[in-house]
């Protein structure tokens, strides 16, 4: 994969396809302290601890139209090529916790790419689902939760119309880019 | 928030649209997102798709995913069923995504040299 925003895109449907009907996916950039770590929270069935290391296997896959299960091992190792961690864990009520930590500058990090597209791509086919997106960047953090957005759109209006869908993936894409604007001002202590 | 005041109008246009159409979701577009689509580019096929579908007013269209078919060298593929009928298209891109809403489900007409043989 060449954007860690197609990991999480492949992470976040093998929670939907694990009967998850709310995701929280939050990206956390540290610039200050060469931090980048991505988490996938899901409310799915779960996994045992014993299936944890079976799912970092390529061989190994639950489904039947297939004999390897690519996602997580290609995950991991994206992750661990620039020395970085890359944990599964049960949630602590139900589902499954994702975490992949990286160091923000290593040269061989895939960059982020397009998440906007992904959140959007995720929105488009399943329903129904709860998405919480946050996005922290140093001390700053956006956060958009598709709950609050139809509350907002009016809950007789299809969150998964184009139209919407179209308007949605601008928005994040604008909210995220401002997170970073308004550092790199700041940073150099431009007014105008 | 890009808006209020233009999420406001966007929810106003599509109360609209919605009292326009009413024929329900007979045609659904079902777009492979397993491991291997996703690397292959899945998420700009969808994306193409919708960007398609709302320039054509095309709301009322289903619009769905499924896991990896076992036929990972023909992704990206999409599937466009629409009762018995079902089309197939592979190793498709985003202009391809955009001509296939236009002359499938806008014009009624398959673009045969881009389906499965």
């Amino acid at each position: 994969m060449e954007e860690l925003s197609q990991h999480i895109l492949d992470v976040a449907f093998n929670s939907l396809e694990a009967g998850a009907d709310r995701l929280e996916i939050t990206v956390s950039e540290n610039i200050l302290i060469n931090l980048l770590q991505i988490e996938v929270r899901d409310n799915g069935r779960g996994i045992s601890p014993a299936d944890i290391p079976r799912v970092m296997d390529p061989f190994y896959t639950t489904k039947k139209e297939k004999r390897v299960g690519l996602g997580i091992p290609l995950f991991r190792e994206a992750v661990e090529r620039c020395g970085g961690i890359f944990e599964i864990k049960p949630a602590p009520q139900a589902g499954t916790v994702v975490t992949a930590t990286f160091p923000h500058d290593h040269l061989d990090r895939a960059p982020l790419g397009d998440i906007a597209g992904t959140i959007t791509v995720l929105m488009a086919g399943n329903t129904p689902l709860r998405l919480i997106y946050r996005h922290r960047y140093n001390e700053k953090i956006f956060s958009f939760d598709t709950k609050d957005f139809q509350s907002l759109l009016g809950e007789d209006i299809p969150l998964r119309s184009p139209e919407v869908l179209v308007w949605m993936g601008k928005h994040l894409v604008e909210n995220i880019a401002n997170l970073k604007e308004a550092d790199t001002l700041e940073k150099f202590g431009r007014t105008g | 928030m890009k808006s209020l005041e233009e999420l406001a109008s966007l929810r106003e246009k599509l109360k609209k649209d919605m009292s326009i159409r009413e024929q329900g979701h007979e045609i659904k577009v079902t777009v492979s997102m397993g491991t291997c689509g996703i690397a292959a580019g899945a998420r700009e096929i969808v994306k193409a798709l919708l960007e398609e579908l709302k320039e054509q007013g095309l709301n009322g269209i289903s619009l769905t995913q499924t896991s990896c078919a076992g036929l990972c060298h023909y992704e990206p593929m999409l599937e466009i069923s629409q009762g018995s009928e079902k089309t197939t298209y592979v190793k498709i891109d985003g202009n391809k995504a955009r001509e296939i809403v236009k002359k499938h489900l806008v014009g009624g007409k398959v673009v045969e040299e881009w389906t499965a043989r």
